[in-house]
């Protein structure tokens, strides 16, 4: 599997290479998923600075690194907070989802995917904010699970947590790609 | 930096069953809690999920702070909730307090009662999660996942993930230190999210890009053992106790009681104390 190259038959593909990369993109979100800084206006909101790593790692491995890495990172935030990582089981999914869709982008950015290395990294931004507003779709699932009310999901949590994520996504993905890059010529892959 | 999962609940009754029947319980718990909006009954289940909560033995002074958190979480959701649309009334007579200036949000004996029985909903859920969390040895939760069928691949995954932990943790701090001795510290000044999140990049930059290069040894360690290549087995060996059945059958039945009281009662329908609607002149 070589990052940011994969074609659409090699996407699903699962081999030690996609098992090691989605284990350090879940403990990379679930350790620096304990830091973040509260958006202003909202109560329960915040910037998660990790987030970036699920899309960078969903845009750059594969979706079912993406995947990995945002539903076992959350989980393992989750599970640091005390919460377990049952009680919370849709967000998990839904950053889990957020990271396949960035995964995805080679069926959606393909042409964006290749060539000079910036129209990676917009590719990268592109497919982190796709990830975002798509995955988070899920938290939806509050209906059927809290019992919050519609209007609640949208202006407490969906809304929220896209803009925080998109912010992120367009910020720290890009700046992975460039990092990583140079890195992955040097190691051959 | 110690971000190395703790095992509080060691030596506790809890801690001794099969850590399958500890995740099989809570997610048996929410499938019950998520059916019932009749008070009465999540106040009954909240008790069961507090009575098992305790089996565990976590000390308190341990978990205060996470305690502290998740009531403030589960608060926070219930309020906003509350006050954005009065909850979800579709089809329920209500009896009006008041309304909220601006808002218009009406609030009845009807949206308290929903409020409170969401709120003891979600602290039932969070009750039950603390020893998913506390009482599950970190090294335990690849086979776990292997004896509950997840695919063999994703349980591996969970494992490599939790052994990555300390590590990465490790590394964590000694990039700040790193940077710190280069006279950037991403900790110090003042800004907004968006300024304090570019100020993390240069820790969350090579932290990310290192540990994907360095793992290229323990990539290389998986295909010298021929990964993938035919059925793996699991040094840990996860085995059934009576009480582990008893635990479960009991959750189950839980489950399946209110799956069926939901068809045939209304346990599925909101209740709302008399008192409350006396105090809202009803």
């Amino acid at each position: 599997m070589s990052s940011m190259t994969m074609s659409r038959s090699n996407l699903w593909e699962v081999s030690s290479r996609t098992i090691v990369y989605a284990a350090i993109g879940a403990a990379l979100y679930g350790v620096l998923g304990l830091f973040d800084f509260l958006l202003p206006g909202t109560g329960n909101v915040s910037i998660r600075p990790a987030f970036g790593i699920v899309t960078f790692f969903g845009y750059a491995f594969g979706p079912i690194v993406g995947l990995f890495s945002g539903l076992v990172g959350n989980a393992i935030t989750d599970q640091l907070h005390g919460y377990g990582f049952t009680t919370y089981w849709n967000w998990s999914l839904a950053n889990g989802l957020a990271g396949l869709i960035a995964g995805l982008a080679p069926l959606y950015l393909a042409s964006w995917m290749s060539g000079a290395i910036s129209r990676r990294a917009i590719a990268g931004a592109i497919a982190g904010a796709v990830g975002a507003v798509i995955g988070f779709l899920f938290v939806f699932s509050d209906i059927w699970v809290g019992g919050q009310s519609f209007d609640a999901v949208v202006t407490g949590s969906y809304v929220p947590v896209v803009v925080a994520d998109v912010i992120t996504a367009i910020i720290v993905t890009p700046i992975l790609v460039y990092a990583w890059e140079p890195v992955k010529e040097q190691l051959g892959r | 930096m110690n971000i190395a999962p703790r095992y509080l609940g060691r030596g506790s009754w809890l801690a001794r069953r099969d850590p399958r029947v500890l995740v099989l319980v809570s997610v048996l718990f929410i499938m019950a809690a998520i059916q019932v909006w009749d008070g009465r009954i999540v106040a009954a289940l909240l008790a069961v999920a507090i009575l098992y909560y305790r089996s565990a033995q976590i000390p308190f002074r341990d978990v205060r702070r996470n305690w502290l958190a998740a009531l403030t979480l589960v608060t926070l959701v219930v309020v906003l909730n509350t006050l954005l649309t009065g909850s979800r009334l579709e089809g329920v007579v209500v009896h009006p307090f008041f309304s909220i200036p601006l808002l218009g949000t009406v609030v009845s004996a009807e949206s308290l009662s929903y409020a409170a029985t969401q709120w003891m909903r979600y602290v039932g859920m969070v009750t039950v999660g603390f020893p998913v969390a506390f009482c599950v040895a970190p090294s335990d939760f690849g086979a776990t996942f292997a004896r509950l069928g997840v695919p063999e691949k994703f349980a591996i995954g969970v494992d490599l993930t939790f052994r990555f932990l300390p590590s990465l943790g490790a590394d964590y701090q000694q990039t700040i230190d790193a940077q710190r001795i280069r006279g950037y510290d991403p900790m110090a000044g003042r800004g907004g999210p968006i300024v304090r999140l570019r100020r993390m990049l240069p820790i969350l930059t090579p932290l990310t890009v290192n540990a994907i290069a360095g793992a290229e040894d323990t990539i290389d360690a998986m295909d010298l053992r021929a990964f993938g290549t035919g059925k793996r087995t699991w040094l840990r060996h996860l085995r059934f106790e009576r009480a582990d059945w008893a635990i479960v059958l009991f959750f189950l039945g839980l489950a399946v009681l209110m799956t069926v009281a939901g068809f045939v009662s209304t346990s599925s329908h909101l209740w709302t104390p008399q008192l409350l609607i006396d105090l809202a002149g009803g």
